[in-house]
């Protein structure tokens, strides 16, 4: 008898679907001490979520499960549904990827916490209401009292995470389980979740279970990481072996095709893992990862199996501990370089943004964008960077003509363009595309990819030969590496990779002079988001089109951009040449981002600037500085006060506030 | 709540201009229906000069405007006019007495087929797959697709001639009310049930699906919320929405349109009236019927839309989100 919280053995979770009996968690066995805290880290459909949902034995019915779950010695495996009710959300509590709809929209806050306390404590009504509060509190949410009584829907998305977390810790459970929490927040918002939980698992001392495909978080929070590949544990470990002494050539990968601090596109392609996860049959053996492996050999199959490699370390690769062939594959792998470099002709205009400025609503005022003035050249990428609702997208859609500017001009090749994109000209309108988020959501469902991509050939570019036609979507898709035979799939075919590649196909097939990317990485995973970015960057190269690129994701921004632009409460707070502005920081917000994107190196241990707080309410016109209210650097009053003054450092590099102004 | 209240007076200004609009739009139909008033009046044998006195004695010549601002200000005060095929006899004194029992059996009716039908729903959602889905997902279809004049000619054939439990016809003896015979009001709600089972289980096992299916039932489960609150207090509210909505829809013509069902038992209600008005070409009765008819229809649209933002806090509270 030991004294985990939870001992996992040999788990085997198979899902028999109309096309075979597949293997979603296979073999997995691990442990979790007492206050301990466990990363598990995988691309998505790799497992994790599976593996957490058979916990809390949560599956579906066509599950079916083998091995044993125990915790603190029960077998939570043969509990009933009903016996497994005092384990959920009492011993055992889970968080979940999306706050939003993870709370019920017809439930106020306060019942929903309260219910918890009332079910698995037998608590009064009041004294629920009283451990509610409590918790609230403890997860630093401002006026608890009001909270309680408002809808989910009336929080923002952070607000509503740490109730979630507030919720999971009504009980004091022994195990929490967060599945990829802060994967839908901002980075601000998520630093500062990612604080809370540290500082809830010193208070209560609790074991945490942390799932995630993002290196960074688990870093922040993490002790021990477990990295899942297809529904099996490839490596686990301590934090600092893994991430200092990858072994398994998937974890290698995965470190390695995140675009970190300091990697940027003029001396580094980005790694990538080429292929997909794919769905695993119940009888394959041999190592999963062997078909997307550099360095498979025939071994992988017969040699398989985990095997320790260093203290509480093991990997599933046999040149992990084979003696044999240890050169190459120890070195960590390198960033492969890249050569070309565009000279960039920043004396011409391909864009010039003035005095931009964008309203929603009529009655209930918006002021989403409020006076940008930038200019674009030619064959450049300008990264636009941001917390959600700063704008950004705003900005990007009233260049595409998505929206009508409110007020200010867009000049696009020297021909006013800030009018709603019915009234553009077929011309602009081919010269300016726009790749979206969601490629699963802006490609037709209905239509196969050679429709997809042949649309705006038809329409904007006067392409009315289809076998020429046919022909060009074919280079099309080679050039983002797709065949030939993608020709008549369906956008439900493709994986979510795929689905992006054919929408920038889409956008680059009739060779536009500006692409706005609005987020085009971030609803992808790691590998895939640096093959799409290798991808636009290539093509970026090649077809010499300029990128408006808008991330939340400073790291992307800063690999892909040749300009910077920093947004918050639809202004810009700095804008320059990349290196200017990275390098350091000036203004306060740019520096508290960068300090939010967590760290992947463990060795490198940065300081986070909280920043707490709220954007400013779009509702009302700021008078002062926008960004004053969660300045960690406010120099005094003026702040509140005055818009701060432009302070230029460069030719092109600029930013607004005053500390610089006032120390001259 | 000041909020609701604002919301209520907002939706009864449109409700009043939505009626504004129909009532003119059913009074130009009733115009262009073919048919003189004044010839049905006094038949086919009457004299030329006859019918001109007529037509100039109820005002018949005048413009369609002046004729209409006439019925609309009658409207107003309550006065809905005389039927012409009885002649004399003021609208006011039949329809009324129609409409009431009409709301009899439509309130029966709705009494019978909302809580069997969500309530069958509800379980056939729960149980997904089970047999006790499949069982009411079948009789929810056979009911379904039976027409009301065959459901209605089985009930009658069961209840009335086989078992004599009730009259085979719906009619009320003169000089007695509905409510001394209220025996009548079963077999036509029955049969309004059996077309109404099968349509509203449906959505509320569709709707009981997805919202067991959501995020936030699945974090109620793991919550270690019993499986019962978790099916009243969580994803009832949720999935009474959409089925909410289409009863709303359907109160209108349970009210004022259940002519087949009212026709097929002789049930002496709104619809049976208007298929009366419209065979006899009785122009101000039809007007008033489906005046009626388009009232009841906004006003239960409209307490359905209250009924919604009630359980839709979503809805209640819309201010500053997008």
């Amino acid at each position: 008898m030991n004294d985990n919280i939870l001992d996992i053995n040999h788990l085997q979770v198979r899902f028999e679907t109309f096309d075979g009996v597949f293997s979603a968690v296979n073999d997995v066995s691990l442990s979790l001490g007492h206050n301990e805290s466990i990363g598990i880290i995988g691309e998505s459909g790799c497992g994790k979520s599976t593996l957490s949902f058979a916990v809390m034995k949560y599956l579906a019915n066509n599950a079916s499960v083998d091995g044993s779950i125990r915790f603190k010695g029960e077998e939570l495996l043969e509990k009933s549904e009903k016996e497994m009710e005092a384990f959920r959300g009492n011993r055992i509590a889970m968080v979940f990827q999306n706050p939003y709809s993870s709370l019920n929209p017809a439930l106020t806050i306060g019942f929903q916490l309260d219910e918890v306390g009332i079910h698995h404590q037998k608590l009064s009504k009041q004294k629920a209401r009283h451990a509610t509060l409590e918790a609230l509190g403890m997860m630093n949410i401002g006026d608890p009292q009001g909270i309680v009584r408002r809808y989910p829907h009336q929080v923002s998305g952070g607000i509503q995470q740490r109730i979630c977390i507030a919720m999971a810790i009504l009980c004091r459970p022994d195990l929490m389980i967060l599945d990829e929490p802060t994967t839908a927040l901002d980075v601000t918002t998520e630093a500062v979740i990612l604080d809370s939980i540290k500082e809830l698992r010193a208070k209560l001392s609790m074991s945490l279970m942390y799932i995630s495909h993002d290196m960074g978080v688990i870093n922040k929070v993490a002790e021990h990481v477990v990295v899942m590949y297809n529904g099996e544990i490839v490596e686990r470990g301590p934090k600092n072996q893994i991430f200092e002494n990858p072994t398994h050539p998937y974890t290698r990968s995965l470190i390695n095709c995140m675009p970190r601090g300091g990697v940027v596109k003029e001396n580094t392609k980005l790694n990538t893992i080429p292929g997909y996860v794919r769905r695993r049959g119940a009888l394959e053996s041999g190592c999963p990862f062997v078909d997307r492996c550099e360095k498979r050999n025939d071994t992988c199959e017969s040699k398989y199996g985990i095997r320790e490699v260093g203290e509480r370390h093991f990997a599933a690769c046999d040149r992990a501990y084979a003696t044999d062939v240890p050169d190459i594959l120890k070195e960590k792998l390198i960033p492969r370089p890249r050569t070309t470099s565009l000279a960039l002709n920043s004396h011409k205009e391909l864009l010039k943004i003035e005095n931009l400025h964008k309203v929603y609503g009529a009655r209930r005022k918006v002021y989403a964008v409020n006076g940008i003035d930038v200019t674009v050249h030619p064959e450049s990428v300008i990264g636009v960077v941001g917390e959600s609702g700063c704008g950004k997208s705003t900005t990007g859609h009233m260049v595409s003509g998505l929206y009508k500017p409110t007020k200010g001009t867009i000049m696009f090749n020297g021909t006013d363009i800030s009018i709603a994109w019915n009234k553009r000209s077929k011309d602009t309108l081919k010269k300016i595309q726009l790749i979206f988020q969601n490629p699963g959501r802006s490609l037709n469902p209905s239509h196969t990819v050679e429709q997809i991509i042949a649309r705006p050939m038809k329409r904007l570019a006067n392409m009315h030969n289809a076998t020429e036609r046919r022909q060009r979507i074919v280079d099309m898709l080679k050039k983002v590496d797709l065949g030939k035979e993608y020709l008549e799939k369906k956008p439900k075919q493709l994986s979510g990779g795929e689905q992006q590649r054919v929408a920038i196909a889409r956008a680059l097939s009739i060779s536009p002079d500006l692409i706005v990317c609005d987020e085009p990485t971030s609803a992808l995973d790691v590998s895939v988001q640096a093959s799409v970015l290798n991808l636009l960057n290539d093509l970026q190269l090649e077809t010499h089109a300029a990128y408006m690129f808008i991330s939340h994701d400073l790291n992307v921004i800063n690999y892909l951009s040749d300009y910077i632009m920093v947004m918050y409460a639809g202004k810009i707070c700095e804008y320059g040449k990349r290196d200017e502005v990275m390098a350091p920081p000036f203004h306060p917000y740019t520096e508290a981002l960068l300090s939010a994107m967590p760290e992947v190196d463990p060795t490198k241990q940065k300081k986070v600037i909280e920043i707490t707080g709220q954007l400013p309410d779009p509702a009302k016109k700021p008078k002062g500085c926008p960004f004053a209210g969660r300045c960690h650097k406010q120099v005094g009053e003026i702040c509140e006060r005055e818009y701060p003054p432009m302070v230029r450092l460069s030719d092109t590099h600029y930013y607004h506030c005053h500390i610089k102004a006032m120390v001259e | 709540m000041n909020r609701t209240a604002s919301i209520i007076i907002r939706r009864l200004g449109s409700l009043l201009a939505t009626l504004v609009i129909m009532s003119f739009i059913i009074f130009m139909l009733v115009e262009i229906m073919p048919g003189d008033v004044a010839q049905m009046i006094l038949g086919q044998s009457a004299t030329e000069e006859a019918v001109t006195a007529l037509r100039e004695a109820r005002g018949l010549n005048d413009p369609v405007l002046q004729r209409y601002g006439r019925w609309i200000a009658g409207v107003v005060v309550g006065d809905l006019g005389d039927s012409v095929y009885m002649q004399g006899v003021a609208i006011n004194s039949i329809l009324w007495r129609r409409v009431g029992h009409s709301m009899v059996l439509a309130l029966t009716a709705f009494l019978m087929f909302v809580p069997l039908s969500i309530f069958f729903g509800v379980l056939a959602g729960v149980k997904e797959k089970k047999p006790t889905d499949s069982i009411v997902s079948f009789f929810g279809l056979a009911t379904m697709a039976l027409p009301e004049f065959v459901s209605g000619v089985i009930l009658i054939s069961v209840f009335a001639v086989q078992l004599n439990w009730f009259p085979i016809v719906s009619v009320i003896p003169i000089g007695e009310s509905l409510f001394q015979n209220l025996n009548i009001v079963v077999l036509p709600a029955l049969s309004i049930t059996m077309v109404m089972f099968g349509y509203i289980s449906r959505m509320q096992r569709s709707s009981m699906i997805q919202v067991m299916n959501s995020d936030y039932v699945r974090a109620a489960i793991l919550k270690g919320m019993p499986r019962k609150y978790v099916i009243f207090r969580h994803a009832l509210k949720n999935a009474l929405l959409p089925t909410i909505t289409i009863i709303g829809m359907n109160m209108g013509w349970l009210f004022g349109g259940l002519v087949v069902v009212e026709t097929l038992f002789g049930f002496p209600g709104m619809g049976s009236l208007l298929m009366t008005a419209i065979k006899t070409r009785d122009v101000p009765l039809i007007e008033a019927c489906v005046l009626l008819i388009t009232v009841i229809y906004s006003l239960s649209t409209m307490v359905t839309d209250i009924m919604y933002s009630y359980l839709n806090p979503r809805i209640r509270f819309q201010g500053g989100q997008r």
